[in-house]
């Protein structure tokens, strides 16, 4: 089911809005409701892959459970490598194959598993919790909290990514608190503006970006095609998956659930750490808590830090999607960060338009990476943005473009919406819902697309370096 | 205090999603503009969308008429009333834009499904019917309204909450106001090309060759398919008609092969005008068995080698649509005369 569906919006939402404030004396009973309409969420999808879900929610909380009791930390080691395993194994099991038939020139089998949504979601957030009992900074939840922590419907299929102790200790607070009108009138509006954010700009940008993309398949783009590509893209990505992000914060907010920050107007970033300190907040700090740190961080000299980012970098690439174009696009934000670093660290400075400039060239050609299904495509697309095929036609779709620039230059983040600048005028709340009456008929026209971020899950990586073309 | 004003934010931002939803909701279920739904207001519904997979099944289902023609844009220009005048039928021209033979006979089906008796089914043949892949490819990227062409009008409340829907609803209530005009006749005859005094040989003759105007030859020598080649040859679409025909006997068919212009027909004597042949062939042995009408304009002649008949190569011009009417209607009277003469011997 999809957050921008009528099913959704019309019936599932209120209902379940409904039921859980019929519940909401009883905080046992409010949980069971969100717990039991996150399954119907999930298995609405592919009602198979439920089994797996609840699978790795109940085996890691016996585990921790094991660990409590017997103090043994192979129980968290076995938990970890469990939830590694799955996610391997549904993930990259076939990314694995391909890499090695590949290098052997050997043909090899296939498994061709189907990919659960959202797992790599909810594996990350069951092995941080796993981790951080190893570090002592986590407690045993009893299973109904510890299930919904994973579970919960807004954030389950794509984040924002979620710590134990960030959400569970709210399951225990009445929903009925103070500034309950507050919060439900911000999520009303944060979920307004994700789902216009969703169905006016950066579906319509698909509309555009993906004939291109599939076009440099075949041949090579026109200067202002590949621009019009590489920028469309660009805004389509962030456009996607920040509404997204708004629609999540917006619904936790109806059950008096506050979920983390995910984008900063990232596209304003005058360097690329910066970018990255704005742009999916609550990965880059998985990452860097789980990962970066463990590797080194930069506290132990400088190959040390080049190896954590570099480290860090490629499996976030690995993480968006099982190929080697996300891998090169992690080790091209790697090199990057690395480089922005050192350049800092030496004294260096930029003028700040020159600096976001430099950054935001340095994340374009990222994306074309990232986006393009092959190295091959990917080079060609980069080829005519430097006028490899002339400097011929404009850019297409100029207004969408403009409109999505300034949508993601000057739209505050969900938390600043929601914490400073939304004000309980009437006439926002008659804009805001005249809006989502607007974006309900507009999905009502057909099947709706579903978000960007779904499709990098179950892209599975067919091209390899050199056997793209 | 503060909360008071998010309370009222709340409660305003509610009530008016509540009232567009359910407003609109019903605005669109009463107006009903596809005449789809059980219980909307007893109005008179004319054609106000040019949408015409939209718009054809409530056509189809009205019971005002007992022949039908369908098929693609090429069919589109035959006028009904012509026809009601010369053969006493009550014609509905429900062909469609770049339709597919399956999309065809989706209306076909519906049509037969409200009509007890069809008088007469005109089907205008184009390449369509010929296409291999018509049964993995059946629809346009322009998307079927499959939800309107089964029996069931309740699970077609589902799909009519959208803008598009609403404009159209709007459209039907400006109609009864007097403030937006019928767009296409109620039996689906709309005259889409420009009017004939707009008509520019020259800027026809360019989209006709998309460049310099060019002889069409012929290949020689002429390819000949072997009996197996013609075997393995798959038309599912013909086999759909045959089908079609088959549960219409009492209905008189017309297989009519359209008149495009030579530039968008295969080239006599190549591959494809020899697979195109064997298509031809298979309808025609439909034909043949059902006693049904058979006319084959989709060949050179000089009606189809005539730039300045036409405005692009697949769309004749008014008065060919006129001279086509008349010759199906002397096709049909030659075969009701002769059953009459067969029925006296």
């Amino acid at each position: 089911m999809l957050f921008q569906s009528q099913g959704f919006t019309l019936l599932f939402l209120p209902l379940v809005l409904a039921m859980y404030y019929v519940a909401v004396g009883n905080a046992a009973a409010r949980q069971w409701v969100l717990i039991a309409a996150s399954l119907l969420f999930y298995g609405w999808w592919d009602a198979r892959f439920l089994p797996l879900l609840v699978g790795q929610i109940g085996a890691t909380w016996m585990l921790a459970g094991l660990h409590e009791r017997t103090g043994r930390r192979g129980w968290l080691v076995a938990g970890v490598v469990l939830n590694l395993a799955s996610l391997g194994t549904f993930k990259y099991l076939d990314f694995f194959l391909a890499s090695i038939e590949a290098a052997l020139g050997q043909p090899l089998p296939r498994a061709h598993f189907v990919l659960p949504i959202g797992i790599s979601f909810f594996s990350f957030q069951l092995i941080s919790y796993l981790v951080d009992r190893m570090r002592n900074d986590a407690p045993i939840y009893p299973l109904r909290p510890f299930a919904l922590f994973v579970l919960l419907f807004p954030h389950l299929i794509a984040g924002p990514i979620v710590r134990h102790n960030e959400l569970v200790p709210q399951f225990a607070l009445d929903p009925l608190r103070e500034g309950l009108w507050k919060r439900a009138g911000a999520g009303l509006v944060l979920f307004t503006i994700g789902f216009a954010k969703k169905v006016l700009l950066a579906d319509p940008l698909a509309g555009i970006v993906d004939p291109l993309f599939a076009q440099a398949q075949t041949a090579p783009l026109t200067f202002g095609g590949a621009w019009t590509a590489a920028l469309g893209f660009s805004l389509q990505l962030f456009l996607d998956f920040s509404a997204y992000t708004e629609m999540a914060i917006g619904i936790a907010l109806l059950f008096g659930l506050v979920l983390p920050e995910n984008f900063r107007r990232p596209y304003l970033a005058t360097n690329l750490r910066e970018f990255w300190r704005r742009w999916h907040i609550s990965l880059s700090l998985f990452l860097r808590d789980y990962l970066y740190i463990p590797l080194g961080g930069s506290k132990k000299g400088r190959a040390r830090f080049v190896f954590a980012t570099m480290g860090t970098m490629t499996v976030c690439g690995l993480w968006h999607g099982a190929g080697w174009t996300f891998v090169v696009w992690g080790l091209w934000h790697g090199v990057g960060l690395a480089a922005c670093r050192m350049w800092q660290s030496a004294g260096l400075r930029l003028p700040a338009l020159a600096g976001w400039a430099v950054t935001m060239a340095f994340v374009l050609v990222g994306w074309v990476i990232f986006r393009a299904p092959d190295f091959a495509t990917a080079g060609s697309i980069l080829a005519s943005m430097g006028g490899a095929a002339g400097f011929s036609e404009p850019l297409q779709g100029l207004g969408l473009l403009a409109a999505g620039a300034a949508v993601s230059a000057l739209l505050p983040s969900a938390h600043e919406i929601k914490d400073r600048w939304l004000t309980p005028q009437p006439a926002w709340a008659v804009a805001a819902a005249a809006l989502a009456v607007y974006c309900v008929l507009d999905v009502g026209k057909g099947a709706p697309t579903s978000f960007i971020y779904f499709q990098f899950w179950s892209r599975t990586c067919t091209m390899l370096p050199g056997a793209g073309s | 205090m503060h909360d008071a004003a998010w309370r009222r934010f709340v409660t305003l931002f509610v009530t008016t999603f509540l009232g567009g939803v359910v407003g609109l909701g019903a605005f669109v279920v009463l107006m009903d503009p596809y005449d789809v739904v059980p219980f909307s207001l007893p109005i008179e519904r004319r054609l106000v969308s040019i949408s015409q997979r939209h718009m054809y099944p409530q056509v189809a289902r009205s019971g005002r008429f007992d022949s039908v023609i369908v098929g693609t844009s090429t069919s589109r220009l035959l006028d009904p009333e012509v026809f009601n005048a010369a053969l006493g039928v009550r014609l509905a021209n429900l062909a469609m834009d770049s339709a597919t033979a399956w999309e065809q006979l989706q209306i076909l089906s519906v049509f037969g499904a409200s009509v007890a008796k069809p008088k007469m089914v005109i089907v205008g043949l184009d390449r369509v019917w010929c296409e291999p892949a018509a049964d993995r490819e059946r629809i346009t990227f322009r998307g079927f309204p499959e939800w309107m062409y089964d029996a069931n009008r309740w699970n077609d409340l589902l799909y009519l909450f959208n803008l598009s829907t609403v404009e159209i609803a709007g459209r039907l209530l400006g109609y009864h106001l007097g403030l937006y005009p019928e767009r296409v006749r109620y039996d689906g005859f709309e005259v889409f090309v420009p009017h004939e005094e707009q008509y520019d040989l020259e800027r026809a003759r360019h989209n006709i060759w998309q460049g310099p105007s060019r002889s069409v030859s012929a290949q020689e020598p002429p390819v000949r398919l072997s009996e197996q080649e013609e075997r393995a040859l798959r038309f599912p679409a013909v086999t759909w008609l045959q089908d079609a025909v088959s549960a219409m006997p009492d209905t008189h068919w017309i297989f009519a092969w359209m008149p495009v212009h030579v530039a968008a027909q295969p080239q006599p004597g190549s591959h494809a005008a020899a697979v195109e042949n064997a298509c031809k062939a298979r309808v025609a042995s439909i034909a043949e068995r059902h006693s049904a009408t058979l006319l084959d304009w989709r060949v050179p002649s000089s009606l189809t080698s005539e730039d300045a008949n036409y405005w692009d190569p697949l769309h004749y011009r008014l008065p060919i649509a006129y001279r086509l009417v008349d010759e199906i209607v002397a096709a049909a009277r030659g075969r009701a005369e002769r059953r009459a003469a067969g029925g006296s011997r």
